[in-house]
Order: structure tokens, then C-alpha cells, then sequence
């Protein structure tokens, strides 16, 4: 299964879904804004990182732009957030974000699916 | 009875005085011109608007001089100006666009301009306008306070779902079947206002005009399957068949928002799901065209009233029929849908009869024109 991380400000939001990730096997890691995010990425290889956008100390556009995808064509990055149709939601895609989900709308199984889909399929971006 | 002849130049001059004042009296920028389009007159709220002075703009003609450009900063063709519009259509034009001041500064004006028209021949046109920088300032801050109020709302909604799902689906362990029944209800609630925040959030950037589209390829009966993934639950908490069907052999790809088009299939099948007896039926059909896609919803549900037809679309509209059923409901549904259509370049129109059912009909163009972003 794959690694990956979760950069989430709401700790009861990280805190389900590192349940659910890990429940089906994948190695989570959580980082509660975009700082925390790049810190543990020295010793954290994730496959996939699961990112808000607003959040305190270093928000998840600030974070793609110090966390260059161009450098990491591996890792794919979801944007989890509840700000649909925005201009920050275009920016993320310029910065190589994979797919957009919005979080009030997403059920955990959705979420999953989604995520499957994503470490499974390297074509084109889209939005969820 | 003789005229004196000195008596009636004065009255001329006194005439031509009080059209000027009056003239000048104009809350508003205005500009007057002749049947050429050459300004004859200019107030002074204009002249310091537009940071001219009278006699740098007096006899210059109107649409050379005070160059109008459209939101992409490209100026506006001569036939697509107001003026040349009012010119001729002999009728009043109004409009939003955006002036360009003397020291090069862009500006947004909402004006008016009517041809002056004497025996029914324009022999003028006069144009009122004002600068609408401050209130265009006060609607990009009001759409940015209720996106921020909406993501703050939705945030703990997102827990709240995000937990009774867990529950639903044991991550804490068993649960009996009436719990079970009771965290379904606290998640059809949440999804509710989910809808009516996304709602709000998305007719505020609509008419603000700060929606952003985020257009990919995508085939359209993807994002109808996923609506129907959202929406089997509330369908069959009444009994109602959802199904889907891709018809004709032509291709169901267009570059679309997916967001939006998700909201917008949503929106209609949501309202058909809502207005349908229990038992009943809700197709959504896609078939691809030559020039665009063709999107059906159809129900065999209470159907629309004849007498409201024309009024579907508009804000806050409910159905006589509907309000005495169904208590929920904003009127904001099919609003919305119109606008995010517009929006897509699409167009919606729709069948119905009291009693048997509606049928919702919408396209979207293969070929879009829309700025992606």
C-alpha cells in the first residue's frame, strides 16, 4: 500500500483520516499546517499528500510552492478543501495538483476511491 | 405681433444658459454629441472623472477620444460600442465597461446613452455614466466575506459528516440499526446544508461575476454517475429508481468545470428526486451531438403548473404545487443552475405537465469560448 501524508490544520478532520487511511493498510503520516508538512517530509516519502489549503503558519499553496511538483513527479498531491470554485483552487492546479475533492461533500468511501484512483492512474489531472 | 429682434436674442440666450446649467447640473458624468458622435458638451463631473479638460475633448469625436476596453483589456470595436448602439437601434443602451482616463488609468463606468432624436431622426446622443470603482471594491469584499464565512461554516460540517460516516461504516465498532438509521438522518442534514451554503456561495459569485472555471476534458456521464453515487441514498429513502443512460454514437466529451457541471446535474436531480411521489422515476440521459452534448433529467413526478412556467428560473421561485407538499426548499435551485450554465456557455429550457412530470433539458458546447483557468 502507499505512503501518505496528511496536511490538515483541523485536528479532528487529520485525526479521521489518518483512522480511515491506515485502516486499509496505507502508511499515514500528519502534519497540521504546510511548515510541518515540509518538515516531515526529510524523513517522509509519501506517495501521495493529502492537502488543505487554508492553514495557519504556511498555507497548502505556500507549501506547493516550496515543495516544487516539477522536482517530485512521483508524489501526487489531492487538495482537500472546502473552498470549491476559487481562485486558490485554480492556483493549486498551476502548481501540479492531481485532483480537487471538497471536503463537506466527500464520505470517507468516496475518499478512498479517489485516493486509490490516484495512486493507481498517472494520466491527466482532474477535478473530483 | 412685431418681435423685437433684440428682445429674442436675449431670450435665445437665456434659453441656451439654462440648458447649460441645467446640463451641468447632472449629478452624474455626462457628455453630449452630435450626429457624428463629435462631443458637443461635457459636464464638469465628467471632465473630472475622465481627468480631461472641455476644451481638450469639445469637437473631438466621442469614441476615438474616450477609448472603452472590455474586462480582458481589449478595446471595445466601434460597433460594439454604446453609443454606436443607441445610434443605431434609436433606442437607450445600457451598459458596464471600462473607460480609460487621460493619464491612461482604467476604470469601470456604468452608463446610459440615448440617441437625441427630433422627428424621429438622432440628431445627437447624450450619455450619462458614473465611476464604479468603489462599489465594484464593495462586491469583491462581500463575495470574499461570504466565501470565508462559507468555508468557516463548512469546516465543522466536514466533521460532523466525516465522523457519522465512520460510525455508519463501523470504524468505532458496532452499531445497531436504529443508531444507525439516526446518524443517517444527522448526515442527510449536513448534506442539506452543505447545499444551501454552496448555494449561497455560488449565486454571490455569480453575481458578482468572480466565479472561477476550471475547465478540463471530461465526459459528461462521469460526472452524472458520480451525482447519482451522491444522490442513490436520498433517492432510495423514497423509493425512487435513479438511472442513467448514454444515448446516440456521437462522442459525450466536452472541457467543462467538472465542479460545476457535478452542481449543476445535482441541482436538477436533487429537485426531481424531491418532486416525485415515492415509487416513482428519475432518468438522467446524456447524448453527444455534433456541436454540443445534450443532458436530459427526467421524472414522473407533481410536474410544474402551466401558470408558473415562466417563472422557473427566476430567484426564490416555488411552485404553488410544491410549497403545499414540501415545506423544504430556498427557490435559489434552478436560479443557480441557469446562471453556472450561462456561465459554461450552455443553455437549459424544460418540459412539464401538472401530474405526470418534467423533463429538464440542458446543453453544453463542445466547442467552449470561455477563458479556462
Amino acid at each position: 500500500m502507499a505512503n501518505i501524508l496528511i496536511v490538515e490544520d483541523d485536528k479532528d478532520l487529520n485525526n479521521a483520516y489518518s483512522i480511515i487511511l491506515s485502516s486499509q493498510d496505507h502508511t499515514v503520516e500528519s502534519a497540521f499546517d504546510g511548515q510541518e508538512a515540509l518538515d516531515k517530509l526529510k524523513n517522509f516519502k509519501p506517495d501521495l499528500i493529502l492537502l488543505d489549503l487554508l492553514m495557519p503558519i504556511m498555507g497548502g499553496l505556500e507549501f506547493l510552492q516550496h515543495f516544487d511538483l516539477k522536482v517530485h513527479p512521483d508524489v501526487k498531491v489531492l487538495i482537500f478543501t472546502n473552498m470549491e470554485n476559487s481562485p486558490e483552487v485554480a492556483e493549486s492546479y498551476k502548481l501540479g495538483a492531481h485532483r480537487c475533492i471538497i471536503k463537506s461533500w466527500t464520505a470517507p468511501h468516496n475518499l478512498s476511491r479517489v485516493i486509490n484512483e490516484a495512486l493507481e492512474n498517472s494520466s491527466t489531472p482532474a477535478t473530483a | 405681433m412685431a418681435i423685437d429682434p433684440q428682445s429674442a436674442i436675449l431670450q435665445a440666450e437665456e434659453q441656451r444658459a439654462q440648458a447649460e446649467a441645467l446640463f451641468n447640473s447632472i449629478g452624474e458624468g455626462a457628455i453630449a454629441t452630435d450626429e457624428f458622435g463629435r462631443i458637443t458638451r461635457i459636464n464638469p463631473i465628467a471632465l473630472d472623472i475622465l481627468g480631461y479638460k472641455e476644451s481638450e475633448l469639445i469637437g473631438e469625436w466621442f469614441p476615438k477620444k474616450i477609448v472603452a476596453i472590455n474586462e480582458d483589456d481589449v478595446t471595445v470595436n466601434l460597433i460594439d460600442r454604446p453609443i454606436t448602439k443607441a445610434f443605431l437601434t434609436g433606442r437607450s443602451v445600457t451598459d458596464k465597461i471600462f473607460y480609460r482616463k487621460h493619464d491612461g488609468q482604467r476604470f469601470p463606468v456604468m452608463l446610459t446613452v440615448s440617441p437625441i432624436l427630433l422627428a424621429d431622426r438622432p440628431i445627437g446622443a447624450i450619455e450619462v455614466f458614473r465611476d464604479i470603482t468603489l462599489e465594484e471594491e464593495i462586491d469583491r469584499m462581500k463575495s470574499e466575506f461570504i466565501s470565508l464565512a462559507s468555508h468557516q461554516l463548512r469546516t465543522p460540517l466536514s466533521a460532523i459528516k466525516t465522523y457519522s460516516h465512520m460510525l455508519v461504516d463501523g470504524y468505532m465498532g458496532d452499531v445497531t440499526p436504529a443508531q444507525k438509521k439516526s446518524l443517517r438522518t444527522i448526515i442527510g442534514a449536513t448534506n442539506r446544508m452543505n447545499e444551501l451554503i454552496s448555494t449561497l456561495l455560488n449565486i454571490t459569485r455569480i453575481e458578482s461575476g468572480t466565479i472561477v472555471i476550471n475547465s478540463r476534458m471530461l465526459r459528461v456521464e462521469r460526472a452524472a454517475e458520480e451525482v447519482i453515487k451522491e444522490l442513490s441514498l436520498a433517492a432510495s429513502e423514497k423509493n425512487i429508481n435513479l438511472s442513467m443512460t448514454v444515448q446516440g454514437k456521437l462522442a459525450t466529451s466536452v472541457k467543462t468545470d467538472n465542479l460545476i457541471l457535478k452542481e449543476i446535474i445535482s441541482n436538477l436531480v436533487s429537485n426531481a428526486i424531491k418532486y416525485t411521489t415515492e415509487g416513482g422515476a428519475v432518468d438522467i440521459s446524456v447524448r453527444g451531438r455534433v456541436k454540443d452534448v445534450l443532458i436530459t433529467v427526467t421524472d414522473n413526478g407533481w410536474g410544474i403548473p402551466k401558470e408558473s412556467h415562466d417563472q422557473v428560473f427566476s430567484k426564490f421561485f416555488r411552485a404553488q404545487n410544491t410549497v403545499k407538499r414540501e415545506t423544504t426548499g430556498t427557490g435559489l435551485g434552478l436560479y443557480l443552475v441557469k446562471g453556472l450554465l450561462e456561465r459554461l456557455r450552455g443553455t437549459i429550457w424544460f418540459e412539464s405537465e401538472e401530474g405526470k412530470g418534467t423533463k429538464f433539458f440542458f446543453t453544453l458546447p463542445k466547442e467552449q469560448r470561455q477563458r479556462s483557468n
